[in-house]
């Protein structure tokens, strides 16, 4: 049943339209290949774009506009990101709402521009200094580049942080049949001041998270801080506050993790011992070999993660129901494999892993028959 | 009774060692806001690291405090945000060791000349990591350390002025810090102060010292209006897509895999899109890539089609059914991807370029009917002729829209003469 808008789409247009919708309202960026599409797209559509000079400037920027009540988006790919790296510290650490869209591809290094990758996983889990988690959603599909950027922004506001949309070059390059009619209107996200008692700018308020006062407010005066600091915003050394602040950037994700899980799951029926595991562009693959294995009389369970970082705990109980478990990326080593199981993933678990190609159908079909 | 003002500074004790000149700055600024009648929530201070970056507590108005060298992007970005609130004024500090870090920061503020004002506390080397030399060290300094003595500092003021700032200026007599500060804060657009600033700890310790190795006091001013920032509410992007209801019945049910292999200014990647949205018109679903080098007016140019009656969900294209060769570029590119199953269509031009062969070969003159940018439109009707994938008619009903629907659609009629 088609809804008669029927188009020739990519999901770079998908995800800077759901991005807009969702109250994304200044784009800021250097163009770099694989992103330069989004860059195009948001150009057309954000109310206000800027071509930063570099990613560091694009980054800085961001911030600024952030504090001053903006909800700002850019889109790099890996060479770009790593320069942004210490201002996506001080974002963080700031606490303030961004989404940065990533277009995983080959690497390392510049590596090669127009191959698609899913190389970025472990960059992201140890982006942060100090180990605190920061979210990453990766779609899997048209329907979720429009979902998750929407997500993307909800949780960018309310919790007041960075958010990374993980993409791959085949997500945000290739154009596919895909009725638009089928996405659904989006909530647009907007700041909310609920402020009880006197207002400190780090005192924590709903969801462990401080209530955003911009820069230049009438009523209140506000502080934001890359260094260690206190309640007030003010620089401390280790002191109990500024500590239990620190502390503060990392349980507000994990005390409110059930918030931030995406995930679908497609189940061949309640006796599937076997588990393909997979997110981002390899999802397409796997669902394809759910066909195929479906087809011959195999029942196998196909989960993907959309919220790949942080890991809920929930996920390793779902893995326990397994005899037999296929983690699917295109990486060397199996990057989520390494997240959820360290070096040494348990003898169950295998990796369908590649470089400078996509994972076909048929090589996670032979790992689940294997 | 006289409404007082209100203070700018928090009255907290200045963190500064004895006899540092940045203090100096600090006080003369304030002044100067209260003088023009700025409240607290007017200003936002935004800090950099270093010295400098320790005065947040000092100020009772917003602050921001981030990285080191580049609190003038930061405080760009600041600016940026409050153009839509009036009155409101973005004052970024910085020392001359982050101005080294972020001197491409302070010459893209220069140019864009958004209101804001940055002050530069020069005090010629970094006084929290032992008094190193910075990018803004003054060679009669540098003479007295006896170190990078012949290599000139960064001009800042200069180069401010030279990027397009509408006020760019450099103090060294405390006496004229308030009246060039003052200055600046009243410009709308871009201003820098460079202000030379005591370190008794590591450099120098007393005035004459300092205004002795200081270089010289200047003062610039662009006669450009200042940048404003617009935001502006735009349209969807699905507002301008183009929808594809089914006017033809396909041919081909199962999935059909196609390459279509040219060079740049080819067309290619145009055809690959036509013939995907000529496979929606026949009902069915589609993809299409493109790969091409990133210098993209050059080499190859190579398209992928997938078009199938059934959901696609894997994109890659391994095992292709049907290939489409007009290019020695392109033949370079793909000629590995074909195997056995590719049924080839290769213009007539390549037919000596190809040292190997293909089980199921078409050798047709593309080239020889139309010119080197029709070529690939002309190969892929030709296919769908023969193929029967899907009718021809909805390839033209597609081009039917085009701007150049008539050069288009005159290729396409040729496809006659290829028999």
């Amino acid at each position: 049943m088609t809804t008669g808008q029927l188009a020739l789409v990519d999901g770079s247009k998908i995800i800077i339209e759901a991005l807009a919708q969702s109250g994304a309202d200044v784009f800021v960026g250097y163009p770099i290949t694989p992103s330069n599409w989004t860059y195009k797209y948001a150009k057309q559509r954000m109310p206000l774009f800027l071509a930063a000079p570099d990613e560091i400037s694009t980054l800085q920027w961001m911030a600024g506009l952030s504090a001053t009540g903006k909800i700002p988006v850019t889109s790099s790919a890996f060479p770009g990101i790593a320069l942004m790296v210490e201002s996506i510290n001080m974002a963080y650490a700031m606490e303030l709402p961004m989404v940065i869209v990533i277009t995983q591809r080959l690497g390392p290094s510049t590596g090669s521009a127009t191959t698609g990758a899913q190389g970025d996983l472990m960059f992201l889990k140890g982006i942060i200094s100090g180990g605190y988690p920061v979210p990453v959603f990766s779609p899997s599909c048209f329907e979720d580049a429009w979902t998750l950027s929407n997500k993307a922004v909800e949780t960018a506001i309310k919790y007041r942080t960075p958010v990374f949309l993980l993409t791959s070059k085949e997500m945000v390059m290739y154009r596919k049949s895909f009725d638009l009619g089928r996405l659904k209107p989006l909530q647009k996200h907007t700041h909310q001041r609920q402020i009880t008692g006197e207002f400190k700018p780090y005192k924590p308020e709903a969801n462990d998270t401080p209530a955003f006062v911009p820069l230049g407010d009438d009523e209140f005066s506000t502080r934001f801080t890359a260094s260690t600091h206190d309640q007030d915003g003010n620089i401390r050394k280790a002191d109990p506050e500024a500590m239990a602040n620190t502390k503060r950037l990392r349980k507000k994700f994990i005390r409110n993790i059930d918030d931030l899980f995406a995930y679908e799951w497609i189940k061949s029926g309640p006796s599937a011992k076997t588990l393909i595991l997979t997110w981002g562009i390899t999802t397409d693959a796997a669902k394809d070999a759910i066909k195929i294995l479906t087809r011959d009389g195999k029942n196998v369970d196909l989960l993907v993660l959309k919220t790949l970082l942080p890991v809920h705990q929930k996920l390793y109980d779902w893995l326990d129901d397994y005899d037999k478990i296929i983690i699917a990326e295109e990486n060397l080593t199996g990057q989520l494999k390494e997240i959820l199981f360290g070096e040494r993933a348990p003898g169950k678990v295998t990796g369908v892993n590649k470089i400078g190609m996509m994972i076909t159908p048929g090589e996670i079909v032979e790992a689940v028959l294997s | 009774m006289i409404e007082t003002k209100e203070k700018i500074l928090t009255g907290k004790k200045f963190p500064f060692c004895p006899g540092c000149g940045h203090g100096i700055s600090i006080n003369q600024l304030a002044k100067v806001l209260e003088d023009l009648g700025y409240k607290p929530e007017d200003i936002v201070i935004v800090s950099d690291i270093g010295c400098s970056g320790l005065i947040d507590p000092l100020f009772a108005t917003h602050t921001i405090h981030g990285l080191h060298g580049r609190s003038p992007a930061l405080g760009l970005g600041v600016a940026m945000g409050l153009e839509q609130k009036p009155g409101k004024k973005t004052i970024a500090f910085i020392g001359d060791g982050g101005a080294t870090i972020g001197l491409q920061h302070i010459l893209e503020d220069a140019r864009r000349n958004v209101d804001m004002t940055l002050i530069l506390l020069n005090n010629l080397l970094y006084g929290m990591t032992g008094g190193q030399i910075s990018g803004l060290s003054t060679r009669k300094y540098k003479e007295i350390i006896d170190f990078e003595k012949d290599i000139p500092p960064f001009d800042v003021v200069k180069l401010a002025y030279a990027s397009g700032a509408r006020y760019a200026v450099r103090v060294n007599n405390p006496k004229n810090i308030k009246e060039k500060i003052r200055k600046a804060i009243e410009t709308e657009g871009f201003s820098l102060v460079e202000i030379a600033s005591l370190c008794p700890s590591y450099g120098m310790k007393k005035l004459p010292e300092l205004m002795a190795v200081a270089d010289d006091e200047e003062e610039f001013e662009n006669n450009r209006p200042p940048t404003h920032i617009v935001s502006k509410e735009r349209n969807s992007l699905f507002d301008r897509e183009r929808y594809f209801s089914p006017e033809f019945e396909a041919h081909a049910g199962k999935r059909t895999g196609i390459l279509i292999a040219g060079s740049a200014g080819g067309g290619v990647q145009s055809v690959g899109a036509f013939m995907a949205q000529a496979a929606m018109l026949s009902g069915m679903q589609a993809t299409m890539k493109g790969e091409y080098p990133i210098t993209v007016g050059t080499g190859f140019s190579v398209a992928e089609v997938i078009a199938d009656k059934n959901e696609i969900n894997y994109t890659g294209l391994d095992n292709p059914d049907i290939a489409v060769i007009v290019t020695e570029d392109g033949l370079e590119k793909v000629k590995h991807r074909i195997t056995a199953d590719t049924k080839v269509y290769l213009d007539e031009k390549l037919t000596g370029k190809i040292d190997f062969s293909y089980k199921k070969l078409i050798i047709k003159p593309f080239h020889a009917l139309v010119n080197r940018k029709s070529a690939a439109l002309l190969a892929v009707a030709y296919v769908l002729k023969k193929e029967q994938l899907f009718p021809l008619e909805a390839l033209k009903k597609v081009l039917s829209d085009h701007r150049l629907k008539d050069i288009f659609l005159d290729t396409v009629a040729r496809v006659e003469e290829l028999e």
